[in-house]
C-alpha cells in the first residue's frame, strides 16, 4: 500500500513537469505574445516596454526555469490579463466547474444504471431494443449541438430551464456561509440540468450500455444462479449480486473518463455561458495568458491524478481480488 | 435482436481480450465468410455497414455526384430553403448557406474531409501508438518507463486542451487537425500494444521465431504485430466515431479547417447563429450526417468486438 | 431517432413568435456582453467592453458627445497655456468619490501619474495609446482644483485623447495594491460597483441623483454565444445586447418584445495593401505596387451587395479613410463594375494566363472580430477570383495570429482590418497615417501627395483654407492611388427589449445613464 502510494507520487510528480512543461513549449512556440497586452493603437516604444514588463524578452528556459522555481515556492504567477494571482483566477472559477462535472456524472449515473439493469432484465424486448438505441444515438451527437438544441427548446420554447448562467453552491459553501450556499441549491441545479445533460450524454449512453452488459455477464454467473436457486427474490438477487457487480466498469471508466468529460465541459461552458475553468482556459490560451493556462493545468491534473488514485481505492475495496 | 454489447473502448478492454492464441489457421476467405454471416444476423451490424458504405462512396465519388462546386458563393442567393431554385434553373436541393453555396454539395464534399480526417488521424496514432507500444512492451526497462510516463502526461492533460493550445499556436488547416487528433489518439493504441506484447513475448512461437535468428524488427511487426491486430481494429472503430465528433467540436471552438473547407463540423459550427431564425437545413442535415457516421461507426465497433473476441460471442 | 423528432420540433417550434415572459427585475438594466471582464483599473483596461463598464463608475475631466462636440464632465473649465503644450482644467467643487474621498486636483494629477508610470508596469489603453497619441509628459496639481496636463509638443487631439482618460482618487488607490485595484474601482462616476462575479456578470449601483441617471441598478452579463445572447434577449432575461449578428436581427425585430436598432458605425473596414519591399517580392505584392492595379480591385468588390446581403443593411461605400461629415464632399464611391475591372488590369499588363488566373495574392484576415467578418472576406475572395485574381485567402485567430501581424505591419499583401474612427476632429481619421512609418500604416504606403501634406496642416502658420485645400486633396490621392480597398464604415447593431429606452451612439460608446426603463 505505501510502495504504491510513494510510487504514485513519484509518477505525479513526472506528470506535472511534463503538463507544464509542454504548455509552456506550445504557447511560446506560437511568437510573441506582447502584442495581446497592449492596446490596439500602442506605439511601438509602448510595445517594447510592454515586452519588457511582461518579462517576454528572456530567453525560454530563463523564462521557464524561473517559472519552476516559483512554482515550487508556491506561486504561480500573475495573470497577464487579470493583473491578479494566477492560481486565484482559476481558483475561484473551479468551484463552478466541479459543480458542472459532479453533477453531470451523478447524472449519467443515476440515469444509467436503472436503465442498463431494465435493459438487461428486459434483454432482447422492445424495452431493451428502445434503451439501447437511445443509448447508441446518445452516444452520437456532438455535445455542442445538443446544447444548443436543449436551449432552443426547452429553455426558449418551453421555458422550463435557463437558457445560461450559473448560481454559485460551492462558492459559498467554501466560504462557509451555509445558509447561502443552501438557499441557492434549488437554483444552482435548475441552472445546471440542461448544461450538466450535455455534458454528460455520452457518459450516460455508455453507461449505460455497460452496465447493461456487465449485468447480462454477471447474471450468468454460477453464484447468481445459486442464489436464485436459493429462492432468494429476484430484487434482492438484482441489488446484493448483480448490481455490486456490474459497478466496477462503470467506476473505471468514471475515472479514464475525467479528460473526455472535462473535454465536453470546455465546449458546454461556452455554449452555456457557464463561468468555470474550461472557458476560463480557453480563454486564456486564446489570449496567451500563460501563468492562467500553467495554473489551470496543474490543478486539472492534480484532480485527475487524486481521481485515478481514488477509483483505484474504491476498485481495491470493491473487487477483493485487486491488491495495492 | 441481437444488440451491440459494450465493453470500454480504451485500455479497460484488454482485460477482456483473451489471451493471443496460436496465429490463426483459417484463410481469409473463411474469415470473410464467417465475418458475413455474423453480421447478416445482426441487423444493427449491417445497418452500420450500409451507412458506412454510402459515406465511403459518397466520399469516393462525391465531387463527381454533387451539382455545384461546393465553393462557389452566390450571395443573391443565401439562404434559399431546400428545393428552392439556384443559379441558371438548378435546384439547391438541401438549400444553400450563408454565403450561397450549396448545402448538398458541401454535405458530399464534407463526406471525404470528415471520413478523411477520421482515418489519418487514426492512421497517424495508430501508428506511433503501435510501434510505442511494441518497443515498451518488448524491451520493458526503462524504454517502457519513458514512453508510459509520457503516456501518463498526456492522460492527464485533457485532450481538448492539448489540442486547443496546438491549434491556437499552429493555426486551422487540414493537417495541422489529423497531426493533433491524431497525437491525442496514440496512448490508447501503445497501452495496448503494450499489454498484448508482455503477454505475447514469452509465448513459444515468438521464442521459436527468436531462436530462428529473427531479427527484433522482425519479430515484433511480423510475428507479434498480426496477432494483435484484433484489439486494434476493434478499438480503431470506436476511435474513428470520436475522432469526428472532436472535430466538430473544434470546429465549435473556430479551430477547425479552414472556413473553405467543408466539413460536417465545421458546417454544423456556422449553423448555429440561424437557428433562432429557423434555417433548420443548415443544421440538420450535417447534423445528421455526423449522427448516422459516428453511429455506424460505434456499431461496428461493437459488432467488431464481438465478433472478433470468441469469449464474448459465445455469450452473446 | 428520437433526437431527430425533438430537433424537428425544436426548429418547428421557433417558426413561432417565441414566448417572452419577461423575467427581468425592476428597475435594473440588464446588459448582455460578449468578451469577459479583466480589470477595473483605469490605467490597465483596454477592451472597448470593460472601458463602457468602467466609465459608469469613473469620470473623466471632459467627455466627447455623440455629435463628436467635447462637454465638460468633473472639469468646468479649460484654458491651453500659450505655447500649446499645457492644459489647465478646473474641477468643479464639492466632487467626492465613492468612498467619501473629496475628488481634488492632486487626485487627478495622481491618476494621469500613476498610470503612466514605468514601475506600475500598466498596458492599458491609456498609457498605451491615449499617452503615446499625446505624448504625456506629467501632470501636476496648481491649486486644490486647477491640474496641468503637460505634453511634449502642440497636437490637435491631444484634447479629445485627454477626454478619454478616466480619474480616481489618490488615498484609496495609494492603500491599495496593483492586484486590489484591478479589483476594486473607487471612482466618482454615477454608479459604483457592488458585485463582480468574475466570468459570469457584473452589478452597478447608482449613487448619482435619479436626474442624473434614471436607472437604479445596472447588470452586465457576459454571454460569449452570439446565439445564447439573441435566445436570453427574446426570453426576456435581457435588456440590451451589443454587436448582434445580422442573420439574427430579423427574428429579434419579429419579436413582438423586442426591437432592432441600426447605428452607423464610425469604424473604417478595408482591405489593405501591403506595399512594403518584402511583399513587393512576393506573388501578388509586386502587382499592387501599381495604383492603376488597386483602382481596377476597387471595381471589382461589390460593396453595396456585401453590405445588404451579409451585413443586412443599406451602406454607402467608402471614398476614403475618414467618416462623414468630415469625407471629401465631392467623390463618388466607386461603382461595381467587374468589366472596368478587367480592362484596366489588362491595360495595366496583368492579362489573364492559360488558366484564367491574372497572379496570385495572399489575403490575410483575423477572424470574429468585425461584423459577419469571416463570410465578408469570403465574398470579397469569391469577386477578386471572379476577375481573374487567384486569391489565397488565409483566416486567422485574430488575437495570436493576426494582430502581431498587423502589428508587425506584416500582414499582407492584401488583409482585412477595421480601424475605430471619430468625428470630433476632421484630421483625427486621418492620423492612421500621419507619418510613413507611423505604427499604424500597416500599408507601407509612402506617397508624397499625402504625406507632405501633413506639413501644411501642422504648419502654425497656415490659413484655414489652406489648410483645408491640402486636406481635400491628400484625400482625393488616398481615394484615387491609395493603399485601401475602399468597404465601409461598419454598422453597430443593438438590440433591445420593449421596456428600454436607449439611444446608442456611433462610436461603439454604451453609456446607460442616457437610458430609462417603462
Amino acid at each position: 500500500m505505501w510502495t504504491f502510494l510513494l510510487r504514485r507520487l513519484w509518477q505525479s510528480v513526472i506528470v506535472l513537469i511534463g503538463v507544464t512543461l509542454i504548455s509552456f513549449i506550445a504557447l511560446q512556440i506560437g511568437g510573441d505574445p506582447t502584442y495581446l497586452f497592449v492596446s490596439e493603437n500602442a506605439s511601438t516604444e509602448e510595445i517594447e516596454r510592454a515586452r519588457r514588463v511582461l518579462g517576454f524578452d528572456r530567453p525560454l528556459h530563463v523564462q521557464y526555469l524561473s517559472y519552476v522555481w516559483d512554482v515550487m515556492r508556491l506561486d504561480f504567477g500573475t495573470s497577464l490579463t487579470f493583473r491578479q494571482p494566477a492560481m486565484d483566477v482559476v481558483l475561484a472559477a473551479l468551484p463552478a466547474s466541479i459543480e458542472l462535472t459532479l453533477f453531470s456524472l451523478i447524472l449519467a449515473i443515476v440515469i444509467s444504471i436503472p436503465l442498463g439493469i431494465v435493459s438487461a432484465l428486459y434483454r432482447g424486448k422492445p424495452v431493451d431494443g428502445g434503451i439501447m438505441t437511445f443509448a447508441m444515438i446518445g452516444q452520437s451527437i456532438p455535445n455542442f449541438w445538443m446544447g444548443i438544441m436543449m436551449i432552443m427548446f426547452f429553455g426558449l420554447y418551453l421555458s422550463w430551464f435557463p437558457i445560461s448562467g450559473h448560481v454559485p453552491f460551492l462558492r459559498p459553501l467554501f466560504h462557509g456561509d451555509f445558509a447561502r450556499a443552501f438557499g441557492n441549491l434549488p437554483q444552482t441545479l435548475h441552472y445546471l440540468i440542461m448544461p450538466a445533460l450535455a455534458v454528460g450524454s455520452y457518459t450516460l449512453a455508455r453507461n449505460a450500455r455497460l452496465v447493461r452488459s456487465s449485468m447480462l455477464e454477471v447474471l450468468q454467473q454460477d453464484y447468481v444462479r445459486t442464489a436464485r436457486s436459493k429462492g432468494i427474490s429476484e430484487t434482492r438477487v438484482i441489488i446484493h449480486h448483480a448490481l455490486r457487480n456490474a459497478w466496477l466498469p462503470v467506476v473505471t471508466m468514471i475515472g479514464l473518463e475525467f479528460g473526455f468529460v472535462l473535454g465536453g465541459v470546455v465546449v458546454v461552458e461556452t455554449v452555456f455561458s457557464y463561468p468555470g475553468v474550461g472557458r476560463l482556459v480557453f480563454n486564456a490560451i486564446n489570449q496567451r495568458d500563460i501563468p492562467v493556462v500553467q495554473a489551470a493545468v496543474i490543478v486539472i491534473a492534480l484532480i485527475f491524478i487524486l481521481l485515478n488514485l481514488i477509483v483505484d481505492l474504491i476498485y481495491a475495496r470493491l473487487d477483493p481480488r485487486v491488491k495495492l | 435482436m441481437a444488440l451491440p454489447t459494450e465493453s470500454p473502448p480504451t485500455g479497460a478492454t484488454t482485460a477482456h481480450m483473451p489471451d493471443a492464441q496460436l496465429p490463426p489457421a483459417p484463410t481469409w476467405r473463411r474469415e470473410l465468410r464467417r465475418a458475413w454471416i455474423s453480421m447478416v444476423a445482426s441487423r444493427w451490424a449491417l445497418f452500420g455497414l450500409i451507412i458506412l458504405l454510402i459515406a465511403i462512396i459518397v466520399g469516393i465519388f462525391g465531387p463527381a455526384l454533387a451539382p455545384f462546386d461546393p465553393n462557389r458563393q452566390n450571395i443573391m442567393l443565401r439562404l434559399v430553403e431546400p428545393g428552392g431554385a439556384g443559379p441558371g434553373g438548378a435546384v439547391y436541393w438541401m438549400g444553400s448557406d450563408s454565403l450561397g453555396r450549396d448545402v448538398f454539395s458541401r454535405l458530399l464534399y464534407g463526406a471525404r474531409v470528415s471520413l478523411l480526417v477520421g482515418f489519418a488521424a487514426i492512421a497517424v496514432g495508430g501508428t506511433i501508438g503501435i510501434i510505442a507500444g511494441l518497443l515498451s512492451g518488448y524491451f520493458g526497462g526503462w524504454v517502457d518507463d519513458i514512453i508510459m510516463r509520457l503516456g501518463d502526461i498526456q492522460l492527464a492533460f485533457p485532450f481538448i486542451l492539448l489540442a486547443i493550445m496546438f491549434l491556437v499556436v499552429l493555426g486551422p488547416g487540414l493537417m495541422n487537425i489529423i497531426l493533433v487528433l491524431g497525437i491525442g489518439q496514440w496512448i490508447t493504441y501503445a497501452r495496448i500494444v503494450r499489454a498484448e506484447t508482455l503477454s505475447l513475448r514469452e509465448k513459444e512461437y515468438v521464442e521459436a521465431a527468436r531462436a530462428m535468428g529473427d531479427s527484433t524488427v522482425s519479430i515484433m511487426f511480423r510475428t507479434i504485430l498480426p496477432n494483435i491486430m484484433a484489439p486494434l481494429t476493434v478499438i480503431a472503430s470506436f476511435n474513428v466515431a470520436s475522432v469526428i465528433l472532436s472535430e466538430a467540436a473544434l470546429s465549435f471552438l473556430g479551430l477547425g479547417v479552414p472556413p473553405n473547407v467543408p466539413t460536417w463540423g465545421s458546417m454544423l459550427a456556422e449553423s448555429r447563429e440561424h437557428l433562432l431564425s429557423n434555417r433548420w437545413w443548415l443544421a440538420i442535415f450535417p447534423g445528421m450526417a455526423i449522427v448516422f457516421v459516428v453511429l455506424a461507426f460505434n456499431i461496428m465497433g461493437d459488432w467488431l468486438r464481438d465478433h472478433l473476441d470468441p469469449r464474448l460471442r459465445e455469450q452473446g | 431517432m428520437t433526437r431527430i423528432r425533438t430537433l424537428l420540433m425544436a426548429s418547428a417550434a421557433l417558426s413561432l413568435p417565441a414566448v417572452a415572459s419577461a423575467q427581468a427585475p425592476e428597475n435594473t438594466i440588464v446588459t448582455a456582453l460578449s468578451a469577459d471582464i479583466t480589470t477595473f483599473d483605469i490605467a490597465q483596461v483596454s477592451e472597448r467592453g470593460n472601458s463602457n463598464i468602467m466609465r459608469h463608475i469613473f469620470a473623466t475631466l471632459e467627455t466627447t458627445q455623440p455629435d463628436g462636440s467635447i462637454a465638460p464632465d468633473v472639469a468646468e473649465s479649460l484654458e491651453i497655456t500659450e505655447d500649446g503644450t499645457g492644459y489647465i482644467y478646473t474641477l468643479h467643487e464639492g466632487l467626492t468619490c465613492h468612498d467619501g474621498e473629496s475628488l481634488m486636483a492632486e487626485d487627478v494629477a495622481y491618476t494621469f501619474n500613476r498610470a503612466a508610470d514605468p514601475d506600475n508596469g500598466f498596458t492599458g489603453n491609456v498609457p498605451g495609446f491615449l499617452f503615446s497619441g499625446m505624448q504625456f509628459m506629467g501632470a501636476e496639481a496648481l491649486d486644490d482644483l486647477r491640474v496641468q496636463i503637460n505634453i511634449r509638443t502642440p497636437n490637435p487631439i491631444a484634447r479629445g485623447l485627454i477626454a478619454e482618460v478616466m480619474v480616481h482618487c489618490k488615498d484609496a488607490y495609494e492603500a491599495m495594491s496593483i492586484d486590489e485595484a484591478g479589483q476594486n474601482p473607487v471612482g466618482s462616476g454615477r454608479y459604483q460597483m457592488v458585485e463582480w462575479d468574475r466570468g459570469s456578470s457584473v452589478t452597478l449601483e447608482r449613487v448619482a441623483d435619479e436626474s442624473e441617471a434614471p436607472v437604479e441598478r445596472l447588470v452586465f452579463r457576459i454571454i460569449p454565444e452570439s446565439s445564447t445572447r439573441t435566445a436570453e434577449l427574446l426570453a426576456g432575461n435581457i435588456d440590451l445586447v451589443t454587436n448582434v449578428p445580422p442573420d439574427q436581427l430579423d427574428v429579434i425585430d419579429n419579436n413582438p418584445n423586442t426591437e432592432v436598432y441600426i447605428a452607423q458605425g464610425l469604424r473604417r473596414i478595408y482591405v489593405g495593401f501591403n506595399l512594403s519591399d518584402d511583399f513587393a517580392a512576393m506573388p501578388g505584392g509586386d502587382a499592387i505596387q501599381d495604383p492603376m492595379v488597386r483602382r481596377a480591385l476597387q471595381y471589382a468588390v461589390d460593396v453595396p451587395s456585401i453590405c445588404t446581403q451579409l451585413l443586412n443593411f443599406e451602406c454607402e461605400r467608402a471614398t476614403g479613410l475618414v467618416n462623414p461629415p468630415h469625407n471629401h464632399p465631392d467623390i463618388e464611391p466607386y461603382p461595381y463594375d467587374p468589366e472596368t475591372a478587367e480592362a484596366m488590369l489588362d491595360e495595366a499588363g496583368w492579362e489573364r494566363g492559360e488558366d484564367g488566373t491574372r497572379f496570385s495574392i495572399r489575403f490575410q484576415a483575423g477572424r470574429d472580430r468585425y461584423l459577419n467578418d469571416v463570410n465578408v472576406v469570403q465574398a470579397i475572395t469569391q469577386m477578386l477570383q471572379d476577375v481573374g485574381v487567384d486569391v489565397e485567402l488565409q483566416i486567422l485567430d485574430w488575437a495570436s495570429g493576426f494582430v502581431p501581424l498587423v502589428r508587425e505591419r506584416n500582414a499582407g499583401p492584401l488583409y482585412f482590418l477595421g480601424s475605430g474612427g471619430n468625428i470630433w476632429s476632421e484630421f483625427i481619421d486621418m492620423n492612421d497615417l500621419n507619418s510613413v512609418d507611423a505604427g499604424t500604416n500597416y500599408t507601407h504606403w509612402d506617397d508624397p501627395r499625402w504625406f507632405d501634406g501633413w506639413e501644411v496642416i501642422r504648419d502654425p502658420s497656415a490659413s484655414p483654407e489652406e489648410i483645408e485645400e491640402t486636406r481635400l486633396e491628400m484625400l482625393r490621392v488616398f481615394y484615387e492611388d491609395g493603399p485601401w480597398l475602399h468597404l465601409y464604415s461598419q454598422p453597430d447593431f443593438y438590440a433591445m427589449s420593449d421596456r428600454l429606452n436607449f439611444t446608442p451612439r456611433q462610436d461603439e460608446r454604451v453609456y446607460l445613464w442616457t437610458a430609462t426603463l417603462d
